[in-house]
Formats: structure tokens, sequence, C-alpha cells
């Protein structure tokens, strides 16, 4: 039997519902407001925290909350059709409890964008009076897609009962439904951000030329839709298995424990699969903004900003080494994994270099003696390490080892019965060593090329690493069908501070997303829209990184106070109905399997 | 006594985000601020001081040294050393001031062999040089190896004008804030219905205390000039303010007036 709704979630449907209404009759006000704006002050001050961070503040929970609420259901809706086609009860489980967690972020994410729409027409009138005056014909298609979402998320989410059986194939078209009505607010929304970064289709004085589709579609709009989409995906993976693990901490059950036990892995697995591309999509998006403006890249990656990608290797680094440390503790609860746990030494030290060459400032922060003594700010051995060259080559050598490390997890507890399985596993270490060696040679080859054709050579790194994954798993899946168990996967015996890990995750990955907040609207520096309107208010000087450090860890902390209250309430309905699905020992999915004995 | 799980969670997220928060405070901490606008335009200025002017532009607002560096060879644009007695060579029939001039407004008219056609036009958004400053930059790239002869009438009139169009932000009202003060209290009787700062207490109109936190210069001014053109604050009523002020005050009270709501921050 599936979980009942709860008042308390009709609830929150009433208030997502009156949001809705509320946000699309202040869309369609908007003109008139922007009429207005435009005879009204340019600015007007906040009270005691200014304009700046309190729109700072609100665009940033806003956006943590939309990424979770588009991500989250991109995976549910797999889940569901995992479970739908292969009968397994507890993959429906598992999307209806991530769709609840959404369902119960949706009316604080609605309400939050609602927020920061008043404070951008109270205290930036002029700005949204010409971001107004581009986009106007977007903010109906806006309107109407956020209808459309609202109602298919409702009939998704309490349809889940009503649309099963032979009716199931509705409920899962509602599920992708509602996934496309997402994934196109997002582009619409990022069409409004990309263009004050990259601003196309308009005259020298600013003015809308032709089409506002030019506008949309300027230099950096796709590739931050894909890799908003991506991270989106990551950071709701990372959230919902932060979830299962505070939940596996607090289980009273062994029961309770395997389930949450799977579910956090499942988050965890999505994350990780999302991540692996993720940095493509960053390479992708940094070349767009050199092709629109060569000084804003170089400002973003030599300026004032550099240092700021030091920080982002770190938690990216963190990223990488607590995603494998989960699975390399996920590994101690399969039988049979002993045989591959010789490896993960080495696995960890390339993880470890990968991360110390990734986090080499190019500039030391020295005294002028010691800038003597090394003849300038570049230390004359790690300073070579501080380049594109070396990082590019250190990220790509880490992703080859995450997904190797997920594929010894994979086979943890099956031995193939192909006749072919030697060499197939001989294809597929060919296959890593390649993808090594073609990165670490055009690494390499890196520093005796001007920078115009090393930035070349990261497409070709990128290649490697994901044909090597490609080939990998086309050999992989069919040479362990069938494959021999050595064991169950014991769901519930990991240690707890794998638990940790999950959380380490979703902190680093929520804190990385208002780094990354920061650093793209931050190479705009003095400006609303880059080169066309200018910031002239008090607030137009782009602080340094200490500062924007606190601002984004003082959101990030009332993310999660929201997020654990949402759930918590969430929680509540919960109690009474916990057993609602079955649970037996949780399977796995892509990796984690149970085969057929 | 064991601690609530959420409570561990909670200690132990808050130590990582310390930890992230802590060392983005320990690194170099750089801002970036909006340029300010030079104006040299009717001032006496000698060589020196234009080239000192445009060495400071070089580094900041003309953002040049992040693609050109001096007496080192880029990889991205040439290295301008020896700029100066180098530039007279590059085009037939362009003198020195000519060629640098030309670089600046429409690099693309001539891309020196071996480098991407990369560089933006100085004068127009986002760096957004004037005329001035154009002039000030030409005379320090002369400066390196060659002779400082340009002059402002060598920039084109229409060099900049893009730059005043989009730059709001920065610029100095001539007048004297303290006789401004005496215009909003008395000639302007502007107390009667607006409060700043220690002056004024009637809540007829906003409130200005603040308001060159809020407002820009040109705002105000219009705001003096046409109060109805230039609309009414939300939340007063309409047509309050009276619109003879344009003509009532002298151009020196009026620029006095506006130095002096400049101050009001």
């Amino acid at each position: 039997m599936a979980p009942v709704a709860t008042s308390w979630t009709r609830q929150s449907a009433g208030v997502l519902l009156f949001s809705a209404l509320v946000a699309v009759a202040l869309l369609g006000a908007l003109p008139v407001e922007a009429q207005d704006a435009a005879k009204e002050p340019a600015y007007r001050s906040f009270p005691l925290i200014g304009s700046r961070l309190a729109v700072w503040a609100v665009a940033q929970l806003h956006l943590n909350f939309a990424a979770f609420i588009l991500g989250v259901p991109i995976f549910a809706v797999i889940i569901e059709i995992i479970g739908w086609r292969t009968g397994e009860e507890r993959y429906d489980w598992l999307s209806h409890e991530l769709v609840k967690l959404t369902f119960a972020a949706f009316s604080t994410t609605a309400l939050l964008g609602a927020l920061l729409l008043f404070l951008f027409v109270g205290y930036y009138p002029r700005f949204w009076a010409y971001m107004t005056s581009i986009f106007y014909p977007t903010y109906g298609v806006y309107a109407l897609l956020f209808f459309a979402e609202t109602f298919t998320v409702y009939l998704w989410y309490y349809g889940w009962n009503w649309l099963r059986g032979s009716r199931k194939w509705i409920h899962v078209g509602l599920g992708i439904l509602s996934n496309l009505f997402g994934t196109a607010i997002l582009f619409v929304a990022n069409s409004w951000v990309t263009f004050m970064m990259s601003p196309a289709g308009i005259t020298e004085s600013g003015a809308l030329q032709g089409s506002v589709w030019a506008a949309i579609n300027n230099f950096t709009w796709m590739p931050i839709n894909i890799h908003r989409l991506i991270a989106n995906i990551v950071f709701g993976g990372t959230i919902a298995a932060a979830y299962a693990a505070f939940r596996f901490l607090g289980a009273k059950t062994d029961e309770e424990r395997a389930r949450y036990d799977w579910m956090g892995y499942i988050g965890n697995f999505i994350a990780l699969a999302a991540f692996i591309v993720l940095p493509f999509a960053g390479y992708w998006l940094g070349r767009e903004i050199y092709a629109y403006n060569q000084t804003m890249g170089i400002t973003m990656m030599g300026g004032f900003m550099s240092w700021l990608w030091i920080i982002q290797a770190i938690l990216i680094g963190i990223l990488f080494i607590g995603s494998n440390y989960y699975l390399w503790l996920g590994m101690e609860r399969i039988p049979g994994s002993e045989r591959y746990r010789k490896y993960v030494p080495y696995l960890l030290m390339i993880l470890a270099a990968g991360f110390i060459v990734w986090a080499t400032p190019r500039s030391m922060v020295v005294t002028l003696d010691e800038a003597r003594v090394m003849g300038g700010t570049h230390h004359p051995v790690l300073g070579f390490l501080g380049v594109m060259s070396a990082k590019n080559t250190a990220v790509n050598l880490m992703i080859l080892t995450t997904f190797l490390s997920f594929v010894l997890y994979r086979r943890a507890n099956r031995i193939s019965a192909k006749p072919w399985a030697t060499t197939g596993m001989a294809l597929q270490w060919l296959a890593f060593a390649v993808a090594a060696a073609v990165v670490t040679f055009y690494g390499v080859y890196g520093y005796f090329v001007e920078s115009i054709v090393r930035i070349g050579f990261s497409v070709y790194q990128v290649l490697a690493v994901l044909g090597a994954i490609v080939v990998v798993m086309a050999i992989d899946i069919p040479m362990f069908k069938g494959a021999r168990s050595t064991g169950t996967i014991r769901w519930g015996t990991i240690a707890p501070r794998s638990q940790y890990v999950l959380i380490l995750l979703a902190v680093t990955f929520t804190w990385l997303m208002g780094l990354m907040g920061f650093a793209r609207s931050g190479i705009r520096q003095h400006w609303h829209v880059y080169g066309v309107l200018r910031d002239s208010s008090v607030d137009a000087v782009t602080p340094a990184l200490g500062y924007a450090a606190n601002m984004i860890t003082a959101v990030t902390i009332a993310f999660f106070a929201l997020v654990m209250f949402i759930f918590w309430l969430g929680g509540l309905g919960e109690k009474g109905a916990a057993e609602g699905h079955g649970h037996a020992p949780a399977p796995a999915i892509a990796g984690g399997s149970d085969p057929p004995a | 006594m064991r601690l609530p799980v959420g409570v561990k969670v909670a200690v132990f997220s808050l130590v990582v985000m310390g930890a992230y928060t802590y060392y983005a405070n320990s690194i170099p901490q750089i801002e970036s601020k909006p340029p300010q606008e030079l104006s040299l335009e009717g001032g006496n200025v000698t060589p020196a001081q234009l080239v000192k002017a445009g060495e400071e532009i070089y580094k900041t607002k003309g953002t040049c040294e992040i693609c050109h560096k001096i007496g080192e060879k880029g990889t991205r644009a040439p290295d301008l050393a020896g700029i100066g007695a180098r530039a007279g060579k590059m085009k037939p029939g362009m003198s020195a001031k000519q060629y640098i001039i030309e670089s600046l407004i429409n690099p693309n008219a001539f891309v020196v062999e071996g480098y991407p056609p990369i560089m933006p036009a100085v004068d127009k958004p986002p760096i957004a040089l004037n005329r001035s400053e154009l002039w000030a930059l030409t005379a320090f790239l002369e400066s390196l190896g060659g002779t400082v002869d340009v002059t402002l009438n060598d920039i084109p009139a229409t060099a900049g004008a893009a730059a005043s169009a989009a730059a709001v932000a920065e610029f100095k009202i001539p007048g004297d804030p303290k006789a401004g003060e005496a215009v909003f209290a008395g000639k302007g009787a502007c107390i009667a219905c607006h409060k700043a700062g220690k002056l004024g207490a009637s809540p007829v109109g906003p409130d200005l205390s603040q308001i060159a936190k809020i407002q820009t210069p040109d705002y105000i001014m219009k705001k003096i000039l046409d109060p109805a053109g230039a609309g009414t604050v939300a939340g007063y009523p309409k047509g309050m303010m009276p619109p003879t002020l344009g003509q009532t005050l002298t151009a020196r009270e009026f620029t006095d007036l506006v130095a002096f709501l400049q101050t009001l921050k």
C-alpha cells in the first residue's frame, strides 16, 4: 500500500497553489510595474543589511531550493520507471519518497522566487525596468510553464495510488512531463541571468534589436542551461543522500537502517554519475565566456577572481575524495569485495596527488624577501603545477580514478560467468590506460605550445576520458549479466562514518554552488548588464572572497535549517504510516546489485 | 550523555563550513572597485602628470595589463616595451600617436602577426575609457621608448562617447556642499518638506538623509529641475514639489544644492 497524502501535504499544496497564483499575478503586473519603475529612483536601500545582501541571500536560497526541486524529479522518474519495468516495489517507494521531499520544498521555492521578484522591483527598479524592456515576452511563457509544472507535479504526487497497475504508464508520463516543464522553466530563467553576463541582440545603447530570441540565445545561455541541469542532478542526489544519512543515523531498527543505507547509496550514485560529467560542462561554459569577451574570461581566470578557483579546486577535491571514500566504505558490506581492497591505497594516492596539483596556486602569497629569493611570486618548481595544463590533467585523472572505484564497487560481489571475461577485463584496463596516457600526453605537451592551442587540448583530454567510460561500461554490462554472486549486500551494516561523508558531500556541494553563483555574478563586476547597464549604486564594488565566503556560509546555514525544518514537517505526517510500503532488505541499482543466484 | 543525531549533524556541518570560510578569509583579499572617471579637459596638465595618469589607467581601468606585459613576451598580446619607438614604423604614413590611438579605439584595423584578434575597443563598454583617459593612456604608451607629443585634440571627438552614456557612477559636482546646505535650509525651502540628516523633520516629502546612497546625481538634478517628469516617490502625494526651482535658484545655488545632497549617504 502506498503512503497516503497527509493533511500537512495538502496544506503544503494549498500554499503552493497560492504561491503560483501570486507569482503569476505578479508577472502579469510587471509591465505596469516596470513603467512606473522608470520614473522611480534607480535604487532604494534595504533596511539594515542593504539591497545587495538582501538580493544575494534570497537569490542564493531560491536557487538552492530550485536546484533541488528541479534536480530530484529527474532521477525520481527514472527510478520510478525502473520500478515499473522490473516490478520492484521498493523502487516505487524510493521514487515516491524523493518526490515527497521535493513536494515539501516546492512551495518554499515559489515563495522565495516571489520574494526575489519583490526585491528587484522594489530595490532595483531601473534595472528591472530595463530587463522588462527586453524580456517582457518571456514573462507570459514563464507564467504558463509555472502553472503547467505546478499542476503536473500535483497530479504526479497525488495520483500515485490512483494511477497504479495498468495506468502506471500515465503516471510515469506525468513524471516525465513535469520534468520537461521544470527544465523549460530553468531555461527561461537562465535566459535572464545569462543576458546579464553576455548580453546579445541589442543595440549599442542597449535597446532590443529585432526578436527577443537573440537576447535569449546569448553566448552563455546554453552552456549554463546544461551546466545547471547537470549540477541540479548532482545537488538533488547529494541532498537526498544526506536526508537518507540523517535518517540512517537516527534509525531505530535494522530494517530502517537498511532502507536508508540503500537510499543514501542511490543518492550518492546519482550525484557521482552526474558529477563526473559536470567539469566538461564547466569547460564549455568557460570557453563560451572567453568567446564572448576575452576581458571577462581573463578577469575570471587570471584577474581578481583567480583565487576563487583554488577554493573551487579544494571543494571539488573533497567531493571526489569523499565520494570515493564512501564507495570504499560501502565495499566493506559487500561479501567478495576483499579481492579489490588492495587497489584502494593506489586509488587514494592518485586522488591525493590530483587534489594537490589542482589546489596549487599559480602565484604564492609571499613576502617581498621571499619573492626576491624565488625570483617572483611563482614558485620555481610548484609554480608549474599551478597552470591549466597540470590542472586539467589532474582533474581528468581524478575522474578516471573515481570511475574505476565505481567499477570495482559494481563488481564487488559478482564474478563474471562469460567465457570471454578475461579478454573483456584486459580491454577495460587497456581503455583506462589509453585514456590516462592521452590525458597525460596532452597535459605535458600543453607546456610547449601557445595558450590558444593549449585550450583546445582540454577537448582531447575530455574525449579520452568519456571514451574510456563508454568503452568500459559497454563491456561491463554484458560481461556481468548473469554473473555468479559471492554474497548479498548487507544493507544497513555500513560504518556510520560513511553517513557523515554523505552529509559532507551535501554541505560541500551546496557551498560550492554558492561560490559558483558568486563567480558567475561577480565577473560582471560593476555592471548589472555587462557593458550595457552600469551599477551606479553604493554596492557597485565586487567584494573579496572572504566577504563572499561569509555570506555563502550564512545562506548555506539558512538553507539547511530550512531544509531540515521542511523535512521534519514532512516526517510528521509520515508517523504512523511508515510501514505503508513493504521494505524487505533493499536491492541495489546500477552497481551494488544483488545478482540472481 | 548521548547527543541527539540532529545536534551531531549540525555541529559537523558547521565545522565543515567554518573550515571553508576560514580558508577563504586566509587567502589574498582583492576587491574589484568600479573605476573612477578621469577628466583632464580644460585643465593644465604636464606631460609627466599625463604619463603617470596613463600608467594608472594601463594598470587599472584600462585592464591592459591583463594581456600586455612590458618587457615580457605574452602569449595573448604583444610586449609593449619600446612601443613608443616602434609604433611610428608599424603602418606606413602613420605616426606613433596615430597608430597607438587607432590600436586603442579600432584594434582590429591592424593586428600584430602571430596574435589573435582579441583586443576590445577600449573606448567602448565594458572598459569605456573617455577622451581624457585615452589621451593619458596614449601618452603613457608613447613614453615607452618614444616622445610624448599627443594632445587632447588628437583623440577623435567621437571616441569615448559610449563611455559617457554607460558610465554614470562617478563624477564630481563642482558646487560647494556647505553653501548648498544653506540653500536647502534657506532659499530653496527644501527643509519645509524634506529631512536631511539633522536638518528638518517634516514628513511631507521623502527623507533625503541617504539620498546619495540610493540615487544617482542625474536623477537628483532632474528631480529638482523637473519634479513631475522625474516621477513621484511611491507613498507621497503627487504635485507637491514646486516646479519652479529651476527658475528661482541661480546656477551656482543649484550646483551647491546638488553637491550638498550628494554628501547625504
